[in-house]
């Protein structure tokens, strides 16, 4: 009852500090596809398949690796407020998205590799016509856990004065005002599953048919 | 049309390729064969440059294929593997459409050519919409040769081409494969480790072992005179057998001794036509000259009276079956004489078992050692 008759009262503040949620999390994620996809194909191109395996298992590593300790290091060498915030979330949704994409880009088969260079593709063919549509589904599977973990820890990120709704937590947490912070958790959660659920539906989409077909 | 002269090839220390002189001839279907290891894969992939040589020079029609782009080279030479990795993500339209598409096409030349190239690979046009991961193995083999074929290369590559296919199916592929090599004449390179395949479908065969060439000639030259004992060691045993199945239904396909009539035609009438003709056997077609079913006119052996039979569903031998197989048959449905279908299923003959005979009775094809 506590809870949503705060909801309502606040209603307005919890709306502008979910706007600044979604902006936090939009910019830190298309940060984060940009660069993850960038280096992923750097490190997968002929040649350098090597190097593609060594960064897979430092990310696999990465992964394992709590945002609050890339928050206070960003807090240490950057300072506070918003951009440090962005910066340390671009930075920790870049691992899955990394790992992802050049685990999907290192396991398309060889042979389907061979045909296309066979029939005269080119690199540059061959990467954006063959291997990038054939592991779309698992580079939007780091997308979709990017995004997730990028919505949760900017809730952490409030600590360093990201703002957002880790305001609600945080400051609830502090001042005993527990109706305060499960609006806050509430929102985060509902945003998270709301933008899983929307690039879920964006997967079908951009997913070529012939990738989704169950064999028979 | 493709002249290798001198080439050499080291991965390390190892030779794998040791100074091969081989020209291959235009038009012709040229197997290269030897154990896994032997370098057969290696001089394919050096023909479309996807290995490089150390020494010597290839050329194809006349060019250095180091002269020339290997993108280009590529886009101008069709390319089967055993696995055919067909992409995935797109349809079998999109699949075939990759050369001609980076050729720059247009469109409705493009949509023309894949209905011509899926007719001749004997697919029906609903697969164009299709998947790879909807295809049967055979069905995926003939949309893996469609792709290479579908720009119109003068020059094909395959690297064991029908290796994964099961034993069954793997032959009515090398009949139907054959039937289409007859249609479009190119110069074709194909790499297998099978002597069969390697009779049944070669023109000329390279023998290669270790990195060596070994043997380059004919088919019936290499049976009738192996170079060494490795060669007659890859031939067997029984190579005077495979001598035979140089010989192929198609080779004593008659046009006479039957008639042939329209399904439709009621049986009384064909009975009738077949006694006025005192003809024995008729068969029936449909439009699209499809085999449909058989009538014999018969002697029983007690009576001696004359039997009109009708058989619904007979037995048939294709057009490129070798005489091993079209006498197998024979002798196992019991009949003297056997309609003859090529690849579209369409009605072209029969074939007597007395000729047949007569060939493997005149065994003189290789001479007694």
């Amino acid at each position: 009852m506590n809870i949503l008759s705060y909801y309502f009262n606040n209603f307005g503040r919890i709306m502008s500090a979910l706007e600044v949620h979604i902006f936090i999390f939009l910019v830190a994620l298309s940060f984060s596809i940009v660069i993850g996809i960038a280096i992923s194909i750097f490190v997968t191109q002929e040649g350098r398949k090597k190097i593609g395996r060594i960064i897979l298992s430092i990310m696999g590593a990465a992964q394992s690796v709590p945002s609050l300790v890339i928050i206070a290091l960003i807090f240490i060498f950057v300072g506070i407020g918003i951009k440090p915030a962005i910066i340390a979330l671009v930075i920790y949704g870049l691992v899955p998205i990394i790992f992802n994409t050049t685990s999907g880009i290192l396991s398309v088969r060889p042979n389907i590799i061979e045909a296309g260079k066979g029939m005269g593709l080119t690199q540059n063919q061959l990467l954006w016509k063959v291997k990038i549509p054939i592991a779309l589904p698992v580079i939007i599977g780091g997308i979709r856990s990017s995004a997730t973990i990028i919505i949760g820890s900017a809730t952490v990120a409030a600590v360093i004065g990201g703002g957002g709704l880790g305001d609600f937590i945080f400051i609830g947490l502090r001042m005993q005002k527990p109706e305060m912070l499960i609006s806050g958790a509430i929102t985060v959660s509902l945003l998270a599953i709301i933008v899983d659920h929307i690039i879920a539906k964006i997967e079908k989409k951009v997913v070529s048919k012939g990738l989704q077909i169950k064999k028979t | 049309m493709i002249e290798l002269t001198n080439v050499t090839k080291k991965f390390g220390d190892k030779i794998a390729v040791n100074n091969f002189n081989l020209h291959i001839e235009k038009g012709s279907l040229t197997i290269f064969i030897g154990p896994s290891g032997c370098g057969k894969t290696t001089t394919l992939r050096m023909i479309n440059r996807l290995t490089p040589f150390d020494k010597g020079n290839i050329m194809v029609n006349g060019t250095p294929i180091n002269d020339i782009n290997p993108v280009e080279l590529r886009r101008n030479i069709g390319y089967v593997i055993q696995e055919i990795g067909l992409f995935p993500h797109l349809t079998v339209f999109e699949n075939v459409a990759i050369v001609p598409r980076l050729l720059k096409w247009e469109q409705k030349k493009i949509e023309l050519r894949i209905e011509e190239i899926l007719e001749l690979v004997t697919l029906d046009q609903s697969f164009a919409q299709k998947y790879p991961l909807q295809l049967s193995g055979g069905e995926r083999q003939r949309v893996g040769l469609a792709r290479a074929l579908a720009a119109e290369p003068e020059i094909l590559l395959m690297d064991e081409p029908f290796g994964a296919i099961d034993p069954i199916n793997r032959l009515r592929l090398q009949d139907s494969f054959l039937e289409i090599q007859e249609e479009i004449k190119k110069t074709i390179v194909f790499v297998t480790h099978d002597i069969n395949e390697a009779i049944k479908l070669g023109d000329k065969i390279a023998i290669i072992n270790e990195g060596n060439l070994i043997q380059y000639d004919n088919v019936s030259k290499i049976l009738s005179d192996p170079a060494n004992e490795f060669v007659e060691n890859l031939l067997g045993q029984d190579r005077n057998i495979k001598a035979l199945s140089l010989k192929k239904a198609k080779d004593y396909v008659l046009k006479e001794g039957f008639i042939t009539v329209l399904d439709t035609e009621p049986h009384e009438n064909v009975e009738k036509k077949m006694k006025e003709k005192n003809i024995k056997i008729a068969f029936a077609l449909d439009e699209n000259n499809h085999l449909k079913s058989r009538f014999v006119l018969e002697r029983a052996t007690n009576t001696k009276k004359q039997k009109f039979i009708y058989n619904p569903a007979p037995w048939i031998i294709e057009r490129q079956n070798n005489i091993n197989e079209t006498l197998s048959k024979m002798l196992e449905t019991g009949e003297k004489q056997l309609p003859v279908v090529n690849r579209k299923k369409e009605f072209v003959g029969i074939v007597k078992l007395s000729n047949i005979f007569e060939e493997v009775n005149r065994k003189e094809i290789i001479s007694e050692e």
